[in-house]
């Protein structure tokens, strides 16, 4: 299994898609601080700006960790995930490495690259803002008092596990919607539809309760949409209450919300190793 | 020596396989019925004009595609056995690469695939005179490269059977002459070789033994040596050429080519056909023998089998 991730690494570390969507996010980064570097350098130093506390000069240095989440980012992740699952039909190379290795170890290995190097870029470009934060205190406005290492690895630490659930909700839907349609444009077109939905599910909620209020109300609980918002409201202190009606609201707990979009998860994993081991490759 | 396994299962075996795709009216049967062994130390050609199954049937040998019926065995396994797909290097559609990285990476990452370190990777290059453009990347490679690296990963393994599908596509007359010397060698090496092709003169000069397969089923299995016997036959030129060819007519089959007979007869029959033709008072300018090449055996049968 070892071997058939490398090969797969090997394979994408130098891909174009993977410099674009992937290590796009260290190399933004980089630019960035290296700007603000710079202007820090030449800026006419004005009246100092007030103490930031330390709680919230913490929080605001882990907000690269909700890129990931939002829909932008989402969109960078399907379209890696693509790349890297439909990849294969396109360049009509199943047939190259299928006879070396069982099929699912083949999907198994993409997950984990794909995840491995979202993980890697996104942890490397968090690193880069906070060595970026530490170089432009020397500039101006130094780090709060009461900022210590420990407080801020945690926070880091907390933000990064939270925004670990919907890259692995995306990939799992980008995987599954690749291996359905076999193409790399229909898998960035369907993920961004179920963005899209995501977005707009409370006004669907809204709108079909009129009409079907029961059966809305399951399919807000069943489906992972509000699952996987809750999830992002959670991770600020407190979970997220959707209105359906002037009588009617779906409040779930953190670990129900967890439950069922692992379920969906899981199911999007299992449904793409299923299909692929019985697909023809032609 | 002989790659096929102690208990005597050989390196590839079809027994009655069959692919239909689709269902209902539009159902359209790809293979049927095909059965077949390729053993260890010969060159086994599978001989068939475009759209004959030849692919397909290979697609399901390596497990690419599931066969509607029938079974396909690699080494007395069935060909969903992981250890014994692994002894099979394989060569589908000329070669197919990941077009943005180099030769040598893409055998690098075939190589991590199938679970080695890539240790032969220098030496099939070599073996296959691609070392010089190794560092190039796949897209601009030409069809005979690609061809070639994709033998090259075919050997990557040191496979015990290998399955080669049109191998000489896109190759020039050196490339084809270095294949051939290539294949055999295989051969003597104990491998099993199963290639597919329509150049048929490859073929009669590669192969050890040949299966002809047409609209899906397998028309005859032979060795080249029988597939050519069959074909026997005596060019005739003979005065008056009518004369000479309704004396015959009766006891052996006869085509006119080109001012001459073709008698289907064998070499030992020569006399009795002089015999008949100096009773019909016909003057005998030339008899010799009229080799027909492989190619014309399977013009022939493809051609009976439509009919």
């Amino acid at each position: 299994m070892l071997d058939a991730v490398r090969a797969e690494a090997l394979k994408l570390r130098r891909h174009r898609a993977t410099w674009m969507m992937v290590w796009i996010y260290p190399i933004a980064i980089t630019l960035i601080v290296a700007g603000m570097l710079v202007y820090g350098a030449f800026r006419a130093h004005g009246v100092p700006a007030p103490a930031q506390p330390a709680l919230e000069w913490i929080r605001e240095s882990t907000t690269l960790w909700k890129l990931p989440a939002s829909p932008p980012g989402r969109f960078l992740i399907a379209g890696f995930c693509a790349v890297v699952f439909a990849g294969e039909y396109g360049w009509n190379t199943w047939k190259l490495i299928i006879p070396a290795r069982a099929r699912w170890q083949l999907i198994a290995a993409k997950w984990v690259v794909a995840l491995g190097f979202l993980t890697i870029a996104l942890i490397a470009a968090d690193l880069i803002t906070l060595i970026g934060s530490w170089l432009g205190s020397f500039q101006g406005d130094g780090i709060p008092a009461g900022v210590t290492l420990a407080a801020v690895l945690e926070a880091h630490w907390q933000a990064g596990a939270h925004a670990l659930l919907p890259i692995v909700y995306t990939i799992a839907f980008a995987g599954l919607f690749a291996i359905l349609t076999q193409s790399i444009l229909a898998t960035v077109i369907l993920s961004i539809a179920l963005v899209v939905i995501e977005g707009l599910w409370p006004l669907i909620g809204l709108f079909l309760h009129q009409y079907v209020p029961a059966l809305t109300e399951t399919l807000v609980r069943v489906l992972p949409f509000y699952h996987l918002a809750n999830l992002k409201t959670w991770a600020s202190g407190a979970g997220l209450t959707m209105p359906l009606g002037p009588d009617a609201v779906v409040s779930m707990s953190w670990g129900m919300s967890f439950a069922v979009l692992m379920g969906w998860i899981l199911a999007a994993a299992a449904a793409t190793q299923l299909r692929f081991l019985r697909q023809d490759l032609n | 020596m002989s790659t096929d396994e102690p208990g005597g299962a050989p390196a590839l075996e079809l027994r009655a396989l069959g692919k239909t795709y689709g269902r209902g009216a539009g159902a359209k049967r790809a293979v049927d019925d095909v059965s077949l062994t390729v053993r260890g130390g010969e060159v086994y050609g599978f001989l068939g004009p475009n759209g004959a199954g030849k692919s397909t049937t290979i697609r399901m040998a390596l497990g690419l595609i599931r066969p509607s019926d029938g079974d396909a065995l690699l080494f007395g396994r069935p060909v969903s056995d992981r250890q014994a797909l692994r002894r099979v290097g394989s060569l589908v559609d000329g070669g197919t690469f990941y077009p943005f990285l180099s030769g040598r990476d893409n055998l690098r990452v075939l190589a991590r695939t199938q679970g080695h370190d890539g240790a032969r990777i220098e030496a099939v290059l070599e073996r296959v005179d691609l070392a010089r453009d190794a560092k190039r990347k796949v897209k601009g490679y030409s069809t005979g490269m690609k061809q070639r690296l994709g033998v090259a990963a075919a050997l990557l393994d040191d496979p015990d059977l290998v399955i080669l599908d049109e191998p000489a596509n896109g190759l020039d007359a050196a490339g084809i002459q270095d294949m051939r010397t290539l294949l055999r060698g295989l051969a003597a090496d104990g491998k099993a070789v199963f290639l597919s092709s329509h150049l048929l003169h490859e073929v009669e000069q590669i192969c050890d033994r040949v299966a002809i397969v047409h609209k899906g089923q397998l028309l005859r299995e032979a060795t080249v040596r029988e597939m050519l016997d069959q074909g026997e036959a005596l060019r005739i030129e003979a005065e008056p050429l009518d004369a000479a060819a309704a004396a015959l007519e009766g006891r052996w089959p006869v085509e006119r080519i080109a001012g001459a007979l073709k008698v289907r007869a064998r070499r030992a029959e020569a006399p009795a056909i002089v015999r008949t033709l100096v009773e019909a008072s016909a003057d005998i300018f030339h008899m010799g023998p009229d080799d027909q090449s492989l190619e014309e055996i399977f013009l022939t049968m493809t051609r009976d089998s439509d009919a």
